[in-house]
């Protein structure tokens, strides 16, 4: 129980999402991100900064006042932010978790960069990118086929 | 098996093999016979841009099916349907037909198709991306015409910077073991890079040079491509390049006896008419060998074996 008492002593919650083992700095990241969704709008959330941390060194986290985090955002957060941990907190436990890594498959969040890309014209068709590469830095549209970094790709939110 | 044939990135050799097992079949059979094979079934030609060699080729191979043909060939993609979203003009044609056929600009749009209809999807080409059908007949030419594909020296000559063609090609060779390649392009049509790199450094060979007569002394085939004009930003250095890479009989004296002279048709002025009459020029029978090919194809995707 040590762990979680370390992780809760930012407002003590019965019920949220907590983000854990978030690299320092990139917390305001993942706020950006969680701004963007409109379902985000009302929720309480808390920022922690510069934790000590045996694993990082240094490390960030986040607290969300709700139960559920939506699968688009958990892939959000794994592409833009991989290797944090996502903790489902019920009376003031840990009541499930996950470490979160790029997915293989990045489904209706990217914009494929390629203006002769079909996904461009029809624009009903929601987008479809797959990893090339063990980091999951390179993705590949599949349409296209073009590949491109993740980074210089935008997204739909 | 697949329902579609949409990118060579998607076949492992041995699929591709089983395609050229298919045409090998096909051409083994008497016309009389070949047309029995396909009749009552329709092709949709849905050509959203022109390509009349690719379209006809299709036609021809359906029609010596015994099948039939439906479609259309439009000037730009947006004058087929005004208005209508591609996927809804995919769902009213295969109300219509058995199989379709499609070509159309926008990349990844074949992919697209493949996924919305529940008929077998042809890619006969989209945009820059991939081209299928002509990767499989240019295997199916070569290993017709030298017995094999595996340890042949394969070089190709022209725009390889952005020729599909020509990218298509080289990864589908890669997979049959051939490993080396001789690149004769002027330095503003480089081969990218990274069609260079393997998983096994070392495995394959890219010999570049800017003198074809090194690609006609050692190679077994040599496969043209055309230069295109709008490729260069500076017409002067068009100029300077473009004859440098006409290819004519004369140069051939050098060539190996089996050398085949390969071309995707049509071709502007990189091969001179006086290759034509020689032995070494393979690009008729490889449009001949397009309509075999297709026919493969086509049986292949509606479930006829032989
Ligand atoms: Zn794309």
């Amino acid at each position: 129980m040590k762990q979680n008492e370390k992780i809760l002593h930012i407002p003590k919650i019965d019920l949220g999402i907590v983000i854990d083992h978030i690299p320092a700095g990139q917390g305001i990241k993942i706020l950006e991100i969680i701004s963007k969704y409109e379902e985000m709008k009302d929720v309480v959330v808390s920022l922690g900064l510069n934790y000590e941390s045996a694993k990082l060194g240094k490390k960030d986290l986040i607290k969300l006042q709700m139960e559920y985090l939506s699968p688009e955002i958990i892939q959000h957060i794994s592409i833009m932010v991989p290797g944090v941990t996502i903790k489902a907190i019920k009376n003031y436990k840990v009541h499930s978790k996950v470490v979160v890594q790029p997915p293989k498959e990045i489904k209706s969040l990217l914009l494929c960069k390629n203006p002769n890309c079909i996904t461009n014209t029809e624009k009903h068709v929601p987008t479809l990118f797959r990893t090339t590469d063990a980091e999951g830095k390179k993705v590949k549209c599949n349409y296209c086929e073009r590949i491109f970094d993740l980074h210089e790709l935008e997204t739909v939110v | 098996m697949r329902k579609d044939l949409i990118s060579m990135e998607d076949l492992e050799k041995n699929e591709i093999q089983e395609y050229l097992t298919m045409a090998e079949k096909v051409e083994a059979m008497p016309l009389e016979e070949r047309v029995k094979l396909l009749p009552g079934r329709i092709m949709a030609a849905m050509f959203f841009e022109p390509s009349t060699r690719t379209r006809l080729s299709f036609e021809s191979a359906m029609h010596r099916l015994g099948g039939s043909v439906i479609g259309f060939a439009a000037k730009d993609a947006t004058s087929v349907a005004k208005g209508e979203s591609f996927t809804d003009t995919i769902h009213t044609v295969e109300s219509y037909s058995d199989i379709l056929v499609i070509r159309h600009p926008g990349e990844g749009t074949a992919r697209l198709a493949a996924q919305e209809s529940y008929l077998p999807v042809i890619n006969a080409g989209d945009g820059a991306n991939q081209h299928p059908t002509q990767t499989l007949l240019d295997l199916y030419t070569i290993r017709k015409d030298l017995g094999k594909i595996e340890g042949l020296k394969v070089a190709f000559v022209g725009d390889l910077k952005y020729s599909r063609t020509v990218h298509s090609l080289i990864r589908a060779l890669m997979k049959f073991n051939v490993t080396d390649f001789t690149l004769v392009a002027p330095e503003t049509l480089r081969l990218p890079e990274y069609f260079m790199h393997s998983d096994e450094p070392g495995r394959f060979r890219f010999h570049e040079t800017e003198r074809i007569e090194v690609a006609i002394q050692e190679c077994d085939v040599l496969y043209m491509t055309r230069i295109q004009r709008e490729r260069f930003p500076d017409l002067v250095e068009y100029e300077k390049v473009k004859d440098s890479y006409v290819l004519t009989a004369e140069m051939l004296s050098e060539a190996k006896d089996h050398l085949r002279v390969l071309h995707p048709l049509p071709r502007v002025n990189e091969i001179a008419y006086d290759v034509d009459n020689t032995k070494f020029a393979g690009y008729f029978p490889q449009a001949r060998n397009g309509v075999i090919m297709r026919q493969a194809i086509l049986l292949k995707h509606l479930g006829v074996t032989l």
